[in-house]
């Protein structure tokens, strides 16, 4: 019945304007195409150099299960190279990193994960051998057109316990933060200090035998500031946290581009931990207690060390 | 040599199992409730309704090895209720005939979108995850009931080898499937923003997976796929039609003035469902023959001269 009614429709409309909209439309996929051709003269060789000399693990068509493309990320990696050199991140202990499989920990914050970017493109270029770090993503990332696919395309998964544990178990190097939302949500007052982990990233790591790699970001917590969570405002647009900051009144939405603060990020060494993955809450809980411990000294320790928060 | 029934004859993944099994020497009855449209030499066709009685007496005439049980109505051209019938009620029968006739071997044609394309799917499903595709779309309830009905009757019914395959998106020269259709356009749309991956198994690599799943005279569930995994605009482009993005709410639209695109398949090209045959594969001996480029281009070149 629609279809008939459809081409009812179009039967009325001027074959000279169906004739236009159609090459409107040609040239706007035109268009298209050549900014996705135009993109690979942005990639940076280093980006390139780096991504090209990762494990191969695609298929012909230049993908791997998850969507990740080599090809693809470099124009990402390439993009996300000028915000991390706009934070001017110094990094330390790169070479506790171990091979093979291992698992990132580190403290979330600043209301965009500009601390996930910072620390996956310090793996990719400062790291020897390059690594490409797997960030685990929230379930709503999945449904943010295009974020979804640029997310994809540069190695961002979805934070799933099987998702994680084949990647693991390809022995890839996964970026998961335990605190999730809550942690980058948090308000300026409780800047550096971590919310309650979760405890799956522990099970897993027990489960694949997987070190776990404490991770301290500093710098995030000032680049955009939140003093209020306004969470009716988030449920209504579907978002994890809606922050308020405080130079709203004066920039309007300016004030959610991020401050240039200076970027510290500290590895720890390496984690063990053994024991059967499906033990009780509580056993659990002491070992993700130690891992959150962990990283919230290395916080401590880099604060201590900080002279400046732009400098 | 065998004698064989298979239902959903008219459709072209079942001609080309018949095919294969003629080919072998066996001797295969055919049953559909739509005209069969160039029959094959040496089949015998009966037009019927799966839930009518017809069948029951070609089940007494005839002494079937084996059921592949491939008719599953697709099409929201029939109303629910109809679909229901043929697809629940119809499976039922069939099953049911399988146990009084003794038949010892039963392959059920399930699919993968039963699982449903969500955006908390993980990458790749395996057999014994929830079927989310009912949560939103109401319109698969008939295959996910159908499928259900099946897997139980794996354990039930141990006297019947029974084999319920969850395949891909199949497509192929012969086939008229919905997504076959689409790939066929001039002009593809996806949907903006989104870029799902995908899997594609050519019907010829699929009757080799149904053919295996009774010779191996496997038990169980399994899904089936092949090796390779792409994002939809890739498809697109590896059937060299042209594209263009359109917007949910007009796609919705679009898609069904189109052809009879169901509706649950929309979330198909927003979210991926990417499944894994590990299962399938650790049983019998499976290799799709067919790659990627070669699928799709032969699902699409005869619309594309």
């Amino acid at each position: 019945m629609l279809k008939s009614a459809l081409d009812a429709l179009l039967r009325e409309v001027p074959p000279d304007l169906l004739h236009k909209c159609s090459e409107i439309s040609s040239r706007l996929t035109n268009v298209l195409q050549l900014a996705t051709e135009a993109r690979h003269h942005f990639v940076d060789p280093t980006v390139a150099a780096a991504i090209d000399s990762l494990p191969n693990r695609i298929n012909s068509q230049g993908f791997d299960p998850w969507g990740f493309s080599p090809q693809e990320a470099k124009f990402y990696y390439s993009l996300a190279r000028h915000v991390f050199d706009y934070f001017r991140p110094e990094v330390f202990g790169l070479e506790h990193l171990p091979k093979g499989r291992v698992l990132l920990v580190p403290n979330h914050s600043g209301q965009l994960p500009f601390d996930g970017l910072v620390v996956a493109i310090a793996a990719l270029l400062k790291a020897s051998p390059p690594r490409l770090v797997r960030p685990m993503a929230e379930r709503w990332v999945s449904t943010l057109p295009f974020v979804n696919e640029m997310f994809a395309r540069s190695g961002v998964v979805l934070g799933d316990p099987i998702n994680c544990r084949n990647l693991l178990e390809d022995d890839q190097a996964i970026l998961v933060f335990p605190e999730g939302a809550r942690g980058s949500g948090k308000t300026f007052q409780h800047r550096y200090r971590l919310v309650e982990f979760g405890r799956g990233f522990m099970r897993l790591a027990l489960q694949t035998k997987t070190p776990i790699v404490p991770v301290a970001v500093i710098g995030g917590e000032e680049s955009i500031i939140s003093l209020y969570n306004w969470k009716g405002f988030a449920r209504l647009i579907g978002a994890p946290y809606a922050p308020v900051s405080p130079l709203l009144p004066l920039l309007g939405p300016l004030a959610y581009f991020p401050l240039p603060t200076k970027f510290r990020v500290y590895f720890g060494e390496p984690m063990h931990f053994e024991g059967p993955f499906d033990d009780e809450d509580s056993v659990i809980e002491r070992k993700v207690v130690a891992v959150q411990d962990r990283v919230q000294e290395l916080i401590n320790e880099g604060l201590l060390k900080r002279r400046s928060v732009f400098f | 040599m065998a004698h064989v029934l298979i239902t959903g004859i008219a459709g072209g993944l079942a001609q080309r199992v018949a095919q294969k099994l003629l080919g072998q020497g066996h001797t295969v009855v055919g049953i559909d409730y739509r005209h069969v449209r160039t029959p094959l030499e040496k089949l015998t066709v009966h037009r019927a309704h799966y839930n009518k009685t017809i069948i029951e007496d070609i089940f007494r005439r005839e002494n079937f090895d084996v059921v592949f049980h491939l008719g599953r109505v697709f099409s929201l051209k029939e109303a629910a209720g109809k679909r229901f019938d043929l697809n629940v009620v119809g499976s039922q029968k069939i099953m049911n005939l399988v146990v009084q006739h003794k038949v010892p071997s039963l392959i059920v044609l399930s699919t993968f979108h039963i699982y449903g394309a969500h955006p908390s799917n993980h990458i790749p499903i395996a057999e014994d995850e929830p079927l989310r595709a009912g949560l939103q779309f109401p319109q698969i309830a008939d295959a996910i009931q159908m499928d259900n009905m099946a897997t139980t009757w794996v354990y039930r019914h141990p006297e019947v080898k029974t084999c319920v395959l969850r395949p891909t998106n199949i497509i192929g020269p012969t086939l008229h499937n919905t997504l076959t259709q689409f790939l066929r356009l001039k002009h593809v749309p996806y949907l903006l923003g989104f870029n799902p991956m995908m899997q594609f198994l050519h019907e010829d690599d699929m009757a080799d997976a149904i053919l295996l799943a009774w010779q191996s005279q496997i038990t169980g569930v399994f899904n089936v796929t092949s090796d390779e995994t792409i994002p939809w605009r890739t498809a697109i482009s590896l059937s060299r039609a042209k594209t263009f993005p359109i917007v949910a709410p007009v796609a919705d639209l679009f898609l069904r003035a189109t052809g009879n695109f169901p509706g649950y398949l929309i979330d198909f090209f927003r979210y991926p469902c990417v499944i894994t045959d590990r299962l399938f594969r650790s049983k019998v001996n499976f290799f799709p023959r067919h790659g990627l480029e070669e699928t799709l281009w032969s699902a699409v070149s005869a619309a594309r001269i």
